[in-house]
Formats: C-alpha cells, structure tokens, sequence
C-alpha cells in the first residue's frame, strides 16, 4: 500500500571541494575518502535489539507510556471498531466543542466508514486530498487581505481551522509510546500538527519496540533514499513546554490532547 | 550580541568573567532558579537512565558512534551532501560565520523574505544571524517559547535546553504586556495561550522557516529535528522555503545509529524517554505531496569546527550532541548561571568549545577557569566526552602561550622553586606562620589583603599552625607505633 513518491529533481552544491578537502587534510588524508569506513559496530547494543515481547506485553506498554504522558487510549476488537472510532470522535468533538475535523485520506480510515455519522453529528471533514476543502470556508490570512498566508493552498488553510486530527500510523512504538507517521501525499503533515487534539488510530500488530524497528521498516519500504517520503515524524504524547518557571504548560504550539485507539 | 541582564556588564569572555560571576551570584532569584532547574533535569536523567538497561553499554556505544563519525567526517558529510542534493535540497559549505549569514541573506533575498521563523538554532546564534538581519529588515521572530521570551527582552539564553530559566511569570506577564498592549496576568496557562496564538500566527505568515539540525543521517541525507513544543513541525512544515543551518559535525552515519543518539539526548537532556516529536526530513515537499516547503536549503558550517580535526586532544569536543547535561552537573554553572559565560555555549561545554571555536585564547580561553575540574561534565555525558582533561590541556595552552598575567606567572614560578627545594619549603612555612601574625582573630584570617581577599570575601581561613603537619610526623609516628604495640598485647 505504499506509495512511492516521484523523484524530485536534484538540488544544487556550492563550495564543497576546499570545504571537503581541508577536512580531509586535518584527518591526514591526501583526499576526501570515497570508501565506506569499517564499522565493528553500529545501532543500538545488542542486549536492546535482542528483546522480544508478546502483543499483550506491547499493548500494555504502549498504554502505560501513552497515558503517562496525559494521552488516552481504548481498546476495541476488528468488530466492534467502526462504531467505537465513529462514537469516540464524537465524543471528543462534543467534549471540547469541536464543529471541524481533517482525517489523512488514508484506506485504513476510510474503511472504518466514520465519515457519516461524524456528519450527522454536525461535524465538518476536511480530508487531506486536493479536493478536500471544497465547500469549506478556510481560515483568514492572520495579517489581513494580501498576507502570506492568504496565497497558501486552500486545503493547508482549511486544515489550520480544523481542531481535531485523525492519522493512522504506519506503526506505534510501545516502549516509548511513539506514533511513527512516514507522510506523504493523503498522509499530510499538517493533519497531526495544527489542530488541538490529535487522534491516531492502528492494529495492535503495528505495535514494534523500539523506535530503531519503525527505522527499519521505512528503510525498507523505501530502499532507495530518494524515494523516502519528505518527513518521518516520531510523536511521543502531547506538544509540551516547561520554559515558564518550569511549568508544565501542554499543548504549546501542537496538539495539547492526544488519543489512540488500538484495534485488537 | 544584545546584553543579558538589565545591567551594563563587560561583554568581553575573558575579561567580563569576574564582574558577570559578581552579578549573577547576587542575583537570588537567577540562583534559585538555576539551582531548581539543574536538579530537576538531572533527577529526570538519572530516572531515565534507571529504567533503560545497561546505561554504561548506551553511553560507550554513543561514544563509539560519534567519534567514528568525526574519525571519517569527509566520508560521512561527502555521503550527506550527495544524498541531500539527490533529495532536490540545495547544500552550502560555508567555512566561517559571515559566509553563512551572506548565504542566508542570498535566499531570503531571492524569496523577498520580510518573516522568518526560527526553530532553535544555537549555530544561528553562534553566526548572530538575527543582528543581521535586523540589520537588512528582515523580522526574524525565535518561536521556541523560551526563546521568544528572551527575543522580548532582547536577552540571551542562560540554558541550552531550557533558555528562560532566569526569568520569573512576573516579569514574561510583563513583557506579553508590553508587547501586546493587553494586560497579562502572571499565569502560567494564560501566558502560555497568548504566546501560542501570537506565534501561530507568525508559523502562518512566515516566507522562510528557518532550523537547526539535531542530527543529519548520512545515509539517506535526512535532517532530524526534535523538539517538544512542535516548532520546529511548524517552521519546517508551513513556510514556502526551510532553511537549516547545522555545524558540519552534526552526523550520523544510519537510521540505526539514529536511534543510539535520539534515545540519549532525550534521556539526558530531560529525562524523557523520547522528545515529543522527531522529525525526520528527506528534500523538499515531493510532488503528489500537499504540505511541506517547496524549497529545502542546508547550510553547513565550520566556523573553526575543523581546526579540532586531527588534534589528538580536541577532537573528540566535536562528539557533544548538544544535551546539556554536563551544565546541569556542573558546581559552577549550578551557581552562576548561563550569561556568566558571556558565550552562546555555557557550561562545562561551552567553557570548552568557546576557546576552541572562536580559536581565542586570551578572551574565551579563561573560561577554562570557570570549572573546578571535578569531572562531573565526564560522568553525566552521554557520548564521554572528556570535558575535565580538556579544561586541563586549556589551562595549560593559556600558561604556554603566556596569556596569564604576569603577577600570577611569578606567583607559580616561585610556588614551584620553593615546592622543589626541602630547604627552601622549610624556611616558606616558618616564615609563613610569623607573617600572617597581623592578619589573625581568634586562630583564623578574616580578612586578608589581596589576593587573599578572594578568598576571606566568602569564608574564614584557619591560621597556618606553628608546627606543621610535616614537622609533627616524627612524633605522630611513635605515638601510632606504641599504640599499636598496645594494641597487639591486649
């Protein structure tokens, strides 16, 4: 199911010969070395990479991690996920009195078929696809008429009124309660990072160890690293800040509310 | 560089160092904060290292990792570069400050730039990107919370990790105030929702976003940014054009080593086990992509980073990934402070690395005396970077260059002539002990003349005894001997 994004085109390099060449120099070496050096080691030590933990161990982990860090998780089966994630969006629009949500396009998301009674429930849905904000009235440039942010996509715009988020990671890191999200095309950025709840929602078989198995996954999914996707985000909890007088202040520039169902 | 208290302070390393000591360690509030903030950094670090298996395999494996990097630096930024320009980003090598700064003002000039957002960036302050381009009226607003702070009060940071320790809610709800026109209260939770609209709104309208880089990963060229608050998502996200300006040592070498490094500074920084977001970036936005920044450009820097390649006591200073913890261990900056270090890098780090980069011994080489050579920087950082030999070999290139002054030369040079002869040694402590006579109250000296003085400011020092330790010796001798034949016929 992934998608490969297109090749960009190659950038630009300016001033790397004298650049390259004095360090070189400084590690007595004639020129810069071209060979990959020897490595009798690499990654984490072994006893980490070695642990293995069943998918209960997991789940538990992930819950305790997540909550830990103020978020909150339930817990559904295949069978009774459509209506849970449905109900449970509802529920948290009700709760902070959210009338607009954006969701990735994403066919995990999709099939779980929310989008109707998320409406019916007066909610608008901006999905992240080029069409997604017809019909929507997207934010006003905050400087006015003919400010910067006024000329940016109408969907980046929507997406900013919105104040709920819907991901589905491509995998969740029990260990240290890691959403790992590889985004590209209906997988926007955006959608976990603007808005003031972020809900991610994932099978429990997602669910690796370390945050260096979810490396190894989008390492092989994208072989080649011009195929990678632009951003691969970690997000471990709520958007925080302690920079005034050490104060826990949540939901500082990102998400202050975060929630995860697992689909058991 | 803009001024860091509210008082007209030397602003030169070297020579500033005593009066800004002065300053801060009669500033109660700065100290009890600074005390605070230490601890509670280093309780969380010592918790995160608790609950995270082997700590000591961790830390010599990060060690092993950066110091294989740095060992094969034209490989891995070679391999970096390449890959970064494979991924549609543009790559600048820039050997010095001004180089770099001319290269940012080239973009922002293309892109007509009025707003930039920063995310932190302690190369960027390193260069003082922002008096320059104050200087061009280009507005660059710093959007870390701690930083905007500071930016307000046109101060600088006194903590890598935490900027804005020094400053209290009273005196932020006063600089929202001033800012905004609005009255604030001292409130945490509403302090914190102005700041976070009026920096949405600059994220929003910004042309350029402009970061730091925690780590490049060579393999791939990826940029790794983390941060907890989410502005570094937002700049490298929302403007057209992002910008990263990285100090060339910056690397690793893979995705797996990527995880060595994260899991460190995280649990050595703040005793988290992962910093709320990683991002990992690869070039620009690519097509079928509806965010991101169109433009992707990297700014590499040495700015006398390189001069620490090949020295066989140095280079390893190029392994530090920047947490902080040696600061919070440290029993001087515990007392003093960031601003006492009159330098962008405080600390045990930063009275390293100043000296180094600014390759300036007379000014930023007496740093290496803001230190007590405790070693605790070495035991708290995460990748082993000797900082207390280093502070050492400091010292001792400060001697050899002659850049102590001169009363403290000949104050060493007759310490060891008199340490080196029995005879002379003799006569020093004889005469010592009549010469204090006028200076003794109740067996202790109160107040001496200079240089002494810097000591009896703080604490009493107990008269040097009639007999010395030394001459005591023959007799402590049979004394312990009898005892211990006392001992033995019992």
């Amino acid at each position: 199911m992934s998608i490969s994004s297109e090749r960009r085109a190659p950038g630009t390099m300016t001033g790397r010969d004298a650049f390259m060449s004095n360090i070189a120099s400084r590690l007595g070496r004639r020129t810069p070395s071209q060979t990959p050096p020897e490595r009798p080691f690499k990654g984490a030590p072994e006893f980490y990479t070695e642990r293995r933990m069943t998918q209960e161990e997991h789940i538990e982990q992930f819950m305790a991690n997540w909550t830990a860090l103020s978020g909150k998780v339930l817990v559904v089966s295949e069978a009774e996920a459509p209506a849970a994630v449905a109900a449970y969006i509802r529920q948290i629009c009700e709760e902070h009195g959210i009338t607009r949500i954006t969701r990735w396009e994403h066919e995990e998301l999709i099939a779980l078929g929310f989008d109707g009674p998320v409406r019916e429930a007066g909610i608008e849905i901006v999905p992240w696809r080029g069409d997604g904000a017809d019909g929507i009235e997207p934010g006003p440039s905050p400087s006015g008429e003919g400010g910067v942010w006024q000329q940016r996509e109408r969907l980046l715009r929507a997406a900013e009124t919105c104040r709920l988020g819907i991901v589905w990671p491509d995998y969740a890191v029990s260990s240290t309660s890691s959403l790992a999200l590889f985004s590209h095309g209906g997988k926007g950025r955006s959608v976990s990072l603007l808005t003031d709840a972020l809900l991610a929602v994932f099978r429990a078989d997602q669910l690796v160890f370390r945050i260096g198995e979810a490396f190894e996954q989008f390492k092989q999914r994208y072989p080649d690293a011009v195929d990678m996707p632009a951003s691969l985000n970690l997000i471990t909890g709520p958007s925080r800040s302690a920079d005034i007088e050490n104060d826990l202040t949540i939901g500082i520039h990102g998400p202050g509310k975060v929630h995860a169902v697992i689909i058991r | 560089m803009s001024g860091h208290g509210n008082t007209a302070v030397d602003e030169r390393i070297g020579s500033g160092l005593k009066s800004r000591t002065k300053h801060a360690l009669n500033d109660e509030f700065l100290r009890k904060a600074v005390a605070f903030t230490t601890d509670k950094l280093k309780n969380g670090r010592l918790q995160a290292m608790d609950t995270f298996g082997d700590w000591e395999a961790w830390r010599e494996r990060g060690r092993a990792i950066r110091s294989h990097t740095i060992a094969n630096l034209d490989y891995y930024l070679g391999q970096f570069a390449d890959n970064v320009v494979q991924g549609g980003g543009n790559v600048y090598f820039c050997k010095e400050g001004k180089d770099a700064v001319r290269t940012f003002m080239d973009i922002a000039e293309r892109n007509k730039a009025k707003l930039v957002a920063k995310g932190k960036s302690m190369v960027s302050e390193e260069i003082h990107l922002n008096q320059e381009l104050e200087k061009k009226g280009i507005e660059a607003i710093e959007t870390d919370l701690g930083e905007y702070i500071l930016q307000l009060a046109r101060e600088t940071p006194s903590h890598l990790i935490i900027p804005a320790i020094h400053k209290n809610k009273q005196q932020i709800a006063e600089l929202f105030t001033d800012a905004s026109g609005e009255h604030f209260e001292p409130e945490t939770k509403v302090l914190a929702e102005y700041a976070r609209k009026k920096l949405r709104n600059y994220f929003l309208e910004a042309d350029i976003g402009l970061t730091g880089c925690n780590f490049g990963v060579a393999e791939s060229g990826s940029i790794t940014l983390v941060s907890n608050e989410g502005n570094g998502r937002m700049v490298s996200t929302l403007p057209k054009v992002h910008v990263v300006v990285m100090g060339m040592e910056r690397l690793v070498p893979t995705f797996e080593d990527l995880e060595v490094v994260l899991n460190l500074l995280a649990r050595s920084a703040t005793g988290q086990k992962l910093t709320t977001y990683t991002s990992i970036l690869t070039g620009p936005r690519a097509s079928g992509d509806l965010d991101g920044p169109e433009e992707l450009h990297v700014i590499i820097l040495d700015n006398g980073r390189s001069e620490q390649l090949g020295d066989p006591i140095f280079q390893e200073v190029l392994n530090c990934i920047r947490c902080a913890a040696c600061l919070n261990v440290c029993p001087v900056y515990r007392h003093v402070g960031g601003h006492t270090y009159g330098s962008v890098y405080s600390g045990p780090i930063g009275a390293v690395l100043t000296p180094l980069l600014q390759q300036d011994m007379k000014e930023a080489g007496s740093l290496a005396y803001a230190s007590s050579l405790c070693g605790a920087c070495y035991e708290a950082c995460p990748v082993k970077i000797p900082l207390h030999d280093m502070l050492v070999h400091l010292r001792h290139r400060k001697v050899k260059m002659k850049l102590t002054s001169l009363p403290e030369r000949i104050a060493f040079k007759s310490y060891q002539t008199i340490f080196g002869n029995i005879k002379l040694y003799k006569l020093a402590t004889k005469s010592a002990y009549y010469m204090q006579k006028p200076l003794v109250r109740d067996g202790m000296i109160k107040a001496g003349p200079p240089p002494l003085s810097g000591w009896t400011q703080s604490r009493f020092m107990p008269m040097l005894p009639k007999q010395s330790f030394r001459d005591k010796w023959g007799a402590l001798q049979q004394e312990l001997a009898s005892r211990r034949k006392e001992g033995g016929k019992r």
